[in-house]
C-alpha cells in the first residue's frame, strides 16, 4: 500500500499545478496581442505587449524615438515608441512592444525584437498562433 | 594490451572528432542576414536544450525501467542521465541569455518557453536533490523513480510550449512539422554537426557516469558488510551522561 501513497501523493500534486497552469496561466502565457486582437478588445488604460511585423515604409524617426507601423497581416497599428531601439530593429523584422492603446496609437516605451525561426528574410503575411504556416500558403 | 587501450580511449576519440568537425562547420558558415554573427550561438543553444530533452527522456526510460524490473541498474542509468540534463539545461539557458540580451534586448523575460525551461532545470534540481533524501538505495531508486517519470511531463511541455502559446521565443527551426527552416545549407549542416557532437559527449559522459555510480555502489556495499560484525544489533551505542541526549 505504501508504495501506492508514494505515488499517489506526488501524482495528484503534480495534477493539481497543471489545472492551475492550464485554466489560471492560459491568459499570462500569451506573451503579447495582435493589432487585429487590441482594436477589437480595446483594452481601455491597461498597460500590454502588441507584437507584429514592422510595415515596410512607415518607420521614421521622431524627437522621442521612432514611429512605425505594426501588422499581423490582417490589421495594422501605428506605434509611438519612446526610447531608442533595439539593435536589430528595423523594417520587415517582429516587435514585441510594451505600453498602452488609445484609441489611435500604441504608446510604447519598452522593445523587444522577436526574431522568427525561420533565417532568411520574411515576407507575407505573420501569424504567431500559425508558427508554421497555415494550409493556403501566403494567404 | 593496445586494442584495449584503443576501446577505452573510444570516447575522447570520438568527441574529439566530432568537435572538431562541428567547430569547422560553425566556423565557415556564414552570418545570418538579419542576426549576423550572433546566428552562432545556436550550434551550442540548440545542442544544449536536445541534450536536456534527450537526458530526461533517459532519466524517465530508466526511472520506468527499474519500477519494472526492480533492478538498480536502471536506476543509475537514469540518476547519471538527470545530472547530465541538469548541465545542459542550465548550459541551453545561459547561452541562450547570451543570445538574448543583443536580439531581443532583454536576458530575461517570463514567456512560456522560458518560464517552463527554468521550470525543468528546478524540477531536475529537485530530482537529484530527492536522491540524497534516502540512504537504501531501494528506497532512493523508488523515490527518484517516481519523479523520473513525472518529471518527463515537462519535456513536451517546454518543447511545444512555442506551439501552444504565443511566446517571444521562436519556434522550432529544426523539429518542425514541415522539416527545417533553416534555408542556408551550411547554416543547417553546422547546427546538426553541433547536435551530433553534443551527443557524442553525452554518450561518452553517460557511460562514464554510470561506471562511477556502479562503483560507488559496490564500495558502499562493501563498506556496510564490513561494519555488519562490529556496528550490528549486539552492539549498543554508548549513553552520554548529562541528559543532553535526545535519545
Amino acid at each position: 500500500m505504501r508504495a501506492y501513497w508514494r505515488f499517489l501523493v506526488p501524482a495528484v500534486i503534480t495534477v493539481i499545478v497543471l489545472i492551475l497552469l492550464g485554466f489560471n496561466l492560459t491568459s499570462s502565457l500569451v506573451y503579447f496581442n495582435t493589432p487585429t486582437e487590441l482594436i477589437a478588445e480595446d483594452p481601455g488604460d491597461s498597460r500590454l505587449r502588441l507584437g507584429g511585423q514592422v510595415v515596410p515604409g512607415t518607420l521614421t524617426t521622431t524627437t522621442e524615438g521612432v514611429t512605425f507601423e505594426v501588422t499581423d497581416g490582417r490589421q495594422a497599428v501605428r506605434v509611438l515608441h519612446t526610447g531608442a531601439p533595439q539593435q536589430l530593429f528595423q523594417e520587415g523584422i517582429g516587435v514585441v512592444v510594451e505600453g498602452t492603446w488609445d484609441g489611435q496609437a500604441f504608446h510604447s516605451d519598452t522593445m523587444l525584437v522577436k526574431h522568427d525561426e525561420t533565417y532568411r528574410s520574411e515576407d507575407g503575411s505573420y501569424d504567431p498562433d500559425q508558427p508554421y504556416g497555415d494550409d493556403q500558403d501566403g494567404a | 594490451m593496445p586494442s584495449e587501450i584503443r576501446s577505452r580511449n573510444w570516447p575522447w576519440m570520438a568527441i574529439v572528432v566530432s568537435v572538431a568537425v562541428a567547430l569547422a562547420l560553425a566556423i565557415v558558415s556564414p552570418a545570418d542576414t538579419v542576426q549576423g554573427e550572433l546566428v552562432r550561438i545556436m550550434y551550442v543553444h540548440v545542442p544544449a536544450a536536445w541534450l536536456a530533452y534527450l537526458a530526461f527522456g533517459v532519466t524517465l526510460v530508466g526511472s520506468v525501467g527499474y519500477l519494472v524490473t526492480r533492478r538498480l541498474s536502471w536506476d543509475r542509468v537514469a540518476a547519471s542521465s538527470a545530472e547530465i540534463g541538469v548541465y545542459f539545461t542550465g548550459l541551453a539557458i545561459g547561452l541562450g541569455m547570451i543570445w538574448a540580451k543583443p536580439t531581443w534586448g532583454v536576458w530575461w523575460t517570463w514567456d512560456a518557453r522560458l518560464t517552463l525551461t527554468a521550470v525543468m532545470f528546478f524540477v531536475y534540481v529537485g530530482y537529484l536533490a530527492l536522491r540524497n533524501t534516502a540512504d537504501e538505495s531501494r528506497v532512493r531508486a523508488g523515490r527518484s523513480a517516481v519523479l523520473g517519470i513525472l518529471g518527463a511531463a515537462l519535456i513536451p511541455l517546454v518543447h511545444f510550449s512555442v506551439v501552444w502559446w504565443r511566446t517571444l521565443h521562436q519556434p522550432a527551426s529544426l523539429l518542425r512539422p514541415d522539416g527545417p527552416a533553416i534555408q542556408d545549407p551550411l547554416i543547417l549542416w553546422a547546427l546538426l554537426a553541433g547536435v551530433v557532437a553534443f551527443t557524442v559527449i553525452y554518450v561518452a559522459l553517460m557511460a562514464k557516469r554510470i561506471e562511477l555510480h556502479r562503483v560507488a555502489d559496490r564500495i558502499r556495499d562493501v563498506e556496510r558488510s564490513a561494519n555488519r560484525p562490529v556496528a550490528g544489533a549486539s552492539v549498543t551505542a554508548p549513553e552520554l551522561g548529562g541528559g543532553l541526549g535526545d535519545g
